[in-house]
């Protein structure tokens, strides 16, 4: 039977990316976040998950306006990385999982949450400005992903959020192979990308965020998507996708490891945790 | 649920009606081979995905805070920077009526 081993908590954003392929991991301004990474990378390396499920945010890159989903999931077996403006970086396709991903796909759907279904699902820096810094970029441990609209509005409650949570573990548990699967929740933290706030983050705020996670998500998950914004960010909300990994890990929960650091114009957060 | 928060637009269904030529023409920047035809002709570029007089003036212009007043979504008009040779702080200074040096001013970097 397939179980849910821990949750991953990260912050995504197309920087970390360009620091990362320039070689930055050391300069002053970075250490502190991809130092960070580290006891991650030798959690992730002494649990051997067999399986990335990532609860993310695409940034226009797969999807357009033109039809755009509230929910999105990759059932591929391959997912290609989206070119965002820049040219794509030096890396391969990721692997997929299409079994378990069908799985999720009806378990999600007779949950009531229902997702757009994608055999293509063309992945951005959502998933791959830290993938490579938890995990070796060969790619050995597949990714099902699984798309939440958080930039046009209306977008999904941070109770929908907290409620997939619990709708993925349940699909997880049912699952009759074998699997040791990590969850991931990733965006935010705190930033704001335009307006006269442009480059605020609220510190105060991203750690009231990670202690809360650990000990009174379904507080967080009252808050309204405009108490996110006014804390956090018109772009900053897309920290309520933590709430979906914290669903899936269910009651209480163990920390292995946290960090934060503001370099620039995002608050970056990193949570692991245990069940 | 206020549409703008802290001075910043929230990215409404109004907003993205309105400017979804905009955004759709930033969209196909994705693809190398239209940011070379864009890069050499933009107005003309724009035109044939069309795009308005005012549209394409925005652009030409560099007036990112205009664009976003006109409803754009950042991350296409990451996109239009990313052709145009514009940085993310470039353009998001530009939208909250600062530069980039008073902005690492006011951060201390």
């Amino acid at each position: 039977m397939a179980k849910v081993i821990g949750g991953i908590g990260t912050s995504h954003a197309p920087t970390i990316g360009v620091a990362w392929d320039k070689g930055q991991q050391k300069e002053p301004l970075w250490a502190p976040l991809f130092d960070g990474y580290g006891p991650a990378r030798q959690w992730l390396e002494d649990v051997k998950p067999d399986l990335f499920l990532v609860v993310y945010n695409d940034h226009v890159n797969r999807f357009f306006f033109d039809a755009y989903p509230t929910f999105a999931l990759g059932v591929g077996a391959v997912h290609a990385q989206a070119d965002e403006g820049w040219g794509k970086r030096p890396f391969g396709d990721i692997p997929g999982d299409p079994d378990f991903a069908w799985h999720l796909a009806r378990s999600l759907i007779e949950d009531e949450f229902d997702p757009t279904i994608c055999q293509e699902m063309s992945l951005d820096h959502g998933v791959l400005s830290f993938l490579p810094i938890l995990t070796d970029s060969d790619w050995k441990v597949p990714v099902v992903p699984l798309a939440v609209n958080v930039i046009q509005h209306p977008i999904p409650t941070a109770r929908r959020l907290f409620r997939l949570g619990a709708a993925l573990r349940h699909a997880i548990e049912t699952y009759p192979k074998d699997k040791r699967i990590v969850v991931f929740g990733t965006g935010g933290l705190t930033h704001q990308l335009h307006g006269q706030n442009f480059g605020k983050h609220n510190e105060a705020w991203d750690n009231e965020f990670m202690d809360r996670l650990e000990t009174d998500p379904t507080g967080l998950s009252e808050l309204s998507i405009q108490e996110y914004m006014e804390r956090g960010g018109t772009e900053g909300v897309e920290m309520i996708m933590w709430l979906a990994m914290r669903g899936a890990l269910g009651g209480a929960v163990t920390r292995v490891h946290r960090n934060y650091t503001a370099p620039f114009t995002t608050g970056y957060g990193l949570l692991v945790l245990e069940t | 649920m206020d549409d703008v928060i802290s001075g910043a637009y929230v990215f409404t269904g109004e907003r993205s009606s309105k400017s979804y030529r905009l955004n759709k023409m930033a969209n196909t920047l994705s693809v190398p081979e239209n940011r070379a035809r864009f890069q050499a002709d933009e107005p003309g570029y724009m035109r044939g995905m069309g795009c308005s007089d005012l549209e394409i003036d925005l652009v030409r212009d560099r007036d990112w805070k205009g664009m976003m007043d006109h409803g754009a979504s950042i991350y296409l008009l990451l996109k239009i920077g990313a052709a145009t040779g514009v940085s993310l702080p470039e353009i998001g200074t530009h939208t909250g009526g600062m530069t980039v040096a008073e902005f690492h001013a006011r951060k201390g970097h």
